[in-house]
């Protein structure tokens, strides 16, 4: 088991590759030098016998056949192996060389022959014959073992490294595989502990940077992020659980003490009553949640069309008029009336019912928060890519440190746990921008010190930029600001 | 156009029990909502699946139909449709557990004359069953008048016993449609619905600040309030002849 999963590593097979290719390359090598080798030995003894021909041949013709025997005696012996004189019917004269060469053709240019001595194996040598004075024939050879010889040393020292080169490459291959192997191993077994439920667990990773390291960086950065959201996942479920449960305890509370106690019908009457608002309490909750589910899903894009920011003003601010004076605020429309002639380039391009909701949710907030005498205001802008929503206040204000919560599920600010509502207005609201491709930030009113008070921003995408991008048609071209040319 | 009797939001018409075939198939529920709706002067026939509640709406003339949106077999806008392409025009209220306004809308294309998402209070289905029945008073005449208040509608003036009330458009709204409905019982739901065309619900008390700020306008000092709270339902405009 443990062998062909070290057979089957990437390194192991990465060594193979490397051992193949290295011994490939040797064998090239020595095949070049070994080639090499023949050519030059070839051209030796082709020089070698021509000029030892030549230097015969310059001597007095009457001197040829002493001297081709004393070369056979002599030391030359070594450079010219054979030395022979024949006459024109070729029959041996003097020399070492008794027999006619079979197939030896007299040209002045050297032949390798075989030669079949009668005592021995046939061997190869390379032989010149050339016409000498007084009709004879010179014939000096030479034998290849010189070659034989090289070759047989070239093989040897292919062979005498190549194995051990093999061996230790292969060694060092085992070696590095069985390390990746093991690393991978407790890997595996890491991730095993994480499947198996245990989530803060981590890949091991050192302090080096090779690719298996930085890998196990990524996939460590990855399960962070996916805790995290788990860990979310799970606050909301807690909150959900949290927020439903304390109505409906109140609601079987009461339920309990009207049961236990006999009581006249006003008094079950009211105690029924108050269970009532406790239930619907939680069914605003479920729905509210329920519609924020609905909205993340974005299937809600079916209502679009292009809503114009100075009508949905009006008209929330005449639905909440009378609110802020009864709470003693002044509510403020500044984008009606403010700027005129730019009230057509605030368009945007949404779902009327939903941005209602939207700034509905954020008037509430700005009225619940906000104590008597101060103001709520509703302002717009057009930036050149995008238009720009505020709602402020001169309340109570948001903390630097909670503004990103806010928008969470369920969070409420400690100064507003006694202000009742189902906590989720703001989650409501973001999720719709999210829809609207619209961006909300969260400041302090600048220069205020007292109340700070509070303005969401909310960044729309500008319409013209919209359907420059040829994603969205708004359904009524008459407006005339859809044809806004995109301001740059 | 006033002669309705103050009774009858309440009571019932003494004759004829308006008939109700109600498609649901929650049997606890509908049996739940069906005797409340018995108590409240309904005849009610219930269905539980939607095959059935389609061959009941076929076999006989109910005055409303209530339809659940996701039933057994058939679901209920596919009974809606199917009985508007036959010619059958009873008004039908659609009930559902989804709150999207989407839902809401494909519910009123399919057929259906009003959308109720559960959960929801008995008072505002038997308001809106009174709205299906009775339609309201869409009469062409440019004066309307209800016990002592006089609406001009080309005018834009409002007069009570002769005196003239000064009121926003969006009071003058709220009272036009208040005044088209006479005694019958508004939630705040609809008047948001109808007056306000908003789908959602407010966190705050909206309606009631709306309707208090109109109530100190139209009632002077020592006269009779016009516009009462119905405890647990909505507003009434209540008026005797």
């Amino acid at each position: 088991m443990w062998r062909t999963d070290l057979f089957r590593t990437a390194t192991f097979r990465l060594t193979l590759a490397v051992v193949g290719a290295m011994v490939g390359a040797m064998v090239l090598q020595f095949g070049l030098v070994y080639v090499q080798m023949t050519h030059f030995e070839e051209r030796r003894s082709n020089d070698l016998l021509q000029r030892e021909a030549g230097i015969l041949l310059r001597d007095p013709p009457a001197r040829l056949l002493n001297a081709v025997n004393e070369r056979t005696a002599g030391n030359l012996r070594v450079v010219i192996n054979g030395a022979a004189v024949f006459d024109s019917g070729f029959h041996y004269i003097a020399g070492d060389l008794r027999t006619w060469p079979e197939g030896l053709v007299i040209d002045g240019e050297v032949h390798q022959l075989t030669v079949h001595p009668p005592d021995d194996d046939p061997y190869d040598m390379r032989f010149l014959a050339v016409r000498a004075p007084g009709d004879r024939i010179l014939v000096l050879a030479r034998s290849l073992h010189m070659l034989d010889e090289l070759r047989y040393m070239t093989r040897r020292a292919v062979w005498i490294s190549v194995v051990p080169i093999v061996a230790f490459s292969l060694m060092t291959g085992i070696i590095l595989s069985h390390r990746a192997l093991s690393r991978v191993g407790e890997m595996h077994e890491a991730i095993e502990r994480i499947m198996g439920g245990d989530l803060h667990e981590r890949l091991p990773a050192g302090r080096g940077r090779d690719e298996l390291e930085r890998l196990a960086g990524s996939v460590n950065r990855m399960l962070d992020r996916l805790e995290h959201l788990l860990d979310e996942i799970r606050d909301v479920g807690n909150d959900i659980a949290h927020d439903l449960r304390t109505p409906l305890t109140r609601a079987r509370a009461r339920m309990e003490r009207a049961l236990a106690r006999p009581a006249d019908s006003v008094t079950l009457g009211q105690a029924l009553a108050q269970a009532q608002s406790d239930l619907d309490q939680c069914f605003s909750i479920i729905t509210a949640l329920l519609r924020i589910g609905e909205i993340e899903n974005g299937r809600r894009r079916a209502g679009f069309g292009p809503v114009s920011l100075p009508d949905l003003v009006a008209d929330i601010v005449d639905l909440y008029d009378p609110i802020a004076e009864t709470e003693g605020l002044v509510l403020l429309d500044q984008v009606n009336g403010a700027s005129l002639g730019s009230a057509d380039r605030l368009v945007v391009y949404g779902d009327r019912d939903l941005l209602i909701e939207v700034l509905a949710n954020l008037i509430d907030n700005a009225i619940k928060f906000t104590p008597a005498g101060g103001t709520v205001g509703i302002a717009a802008e057009r930036r050149s890519d995008r238009v720009l929503l505020r709602v402020f206040d001169t309340g109570i204000g948001i903390a630097e440190g909670e503004r990103g919560a806010v928008l969470g599920r369920f969070y409420r600010s400690d100064k507003s746990r006694h202000v009742p509502g189902s906590g989720l207005g703001l989650s409501l609201v973001s999720a719709i921008l999210r829809l609207h491709d619209a961006r909300l930030a969260i400041d302090a009113q600048s220069g205020r010190t007292e109340n700070p008070g509070t303005v969401f921003e909310i960044a729309f995408p500008a319409v013209g930029n919209l359907q420059s991008s040829g994603e969205i048609r708004p359904e009524n071209p008459s407006l005339p600001t859809t044809r806004t040319p995109v301001a740059s | 156009m006033d002669d309705t009797p103050l009774n009858e939001a309440t009571d019932g018409a003494p004759d004829a029990m308006p008939s109700v075939l109600f498609v649901e198939d929650d049997e606890r529920f509908a049996g739940e909502v069906g005797e409340e709706l018995t108590a409240r002067g309904f005849s009610v026939h219930l269905e539980h699946t939607g095959p059935a509640g389609l061959a009941a709406a076929r076999a006989s003339q109910y005055d409303l139909m209530i339809v659940d949106r996701m039933l057994p077999e058939l679901d209920g806008l596919s009974i809606i449709e199917t009985l508007r392409a036959q010619n059958i025009y009873t008004p039908v209220l659609v009930l559902s557990a989804l709150s999207a306004v989407d839902d809401r809308v494909s519910g009123l294309k399919a057929g259906g004359d009003d959308y109720l998402t559960k959960p929801f209070a008995m008072e505002e289905l038997a308001a809106r069953l009174e709205a299906l029945m009775r339609r309201p008073n869409d009469t062409r005449a440019t004066m309307l008048r209800v016990g002592p208040i006089e609406m001009d509608l080309i005018e834009r003036s409002v007069r009570r016993d002769g005196r003239d009330i000064d009121l926003l458009p969006r009071e003058f709204r709220l009272l036009e449609y208040l005044m088209r409905r006479p005694n019958r019982v508004l939630t705040r739901t609809m008047l948001l619905e109808d007056v306000w065309n908003y789908r959602f619900i407010p966190q705050t008390n909206l309606v009631d600040v709306h309707i208090g700020k109109l109530r100190r306008k139209i009632d002077g000092p020592g006269e009779t309030p016009l516009i009462q709270s119905i405890r647990g339902a909505g507003f009434m405009l209540r008026v005797a002849d």
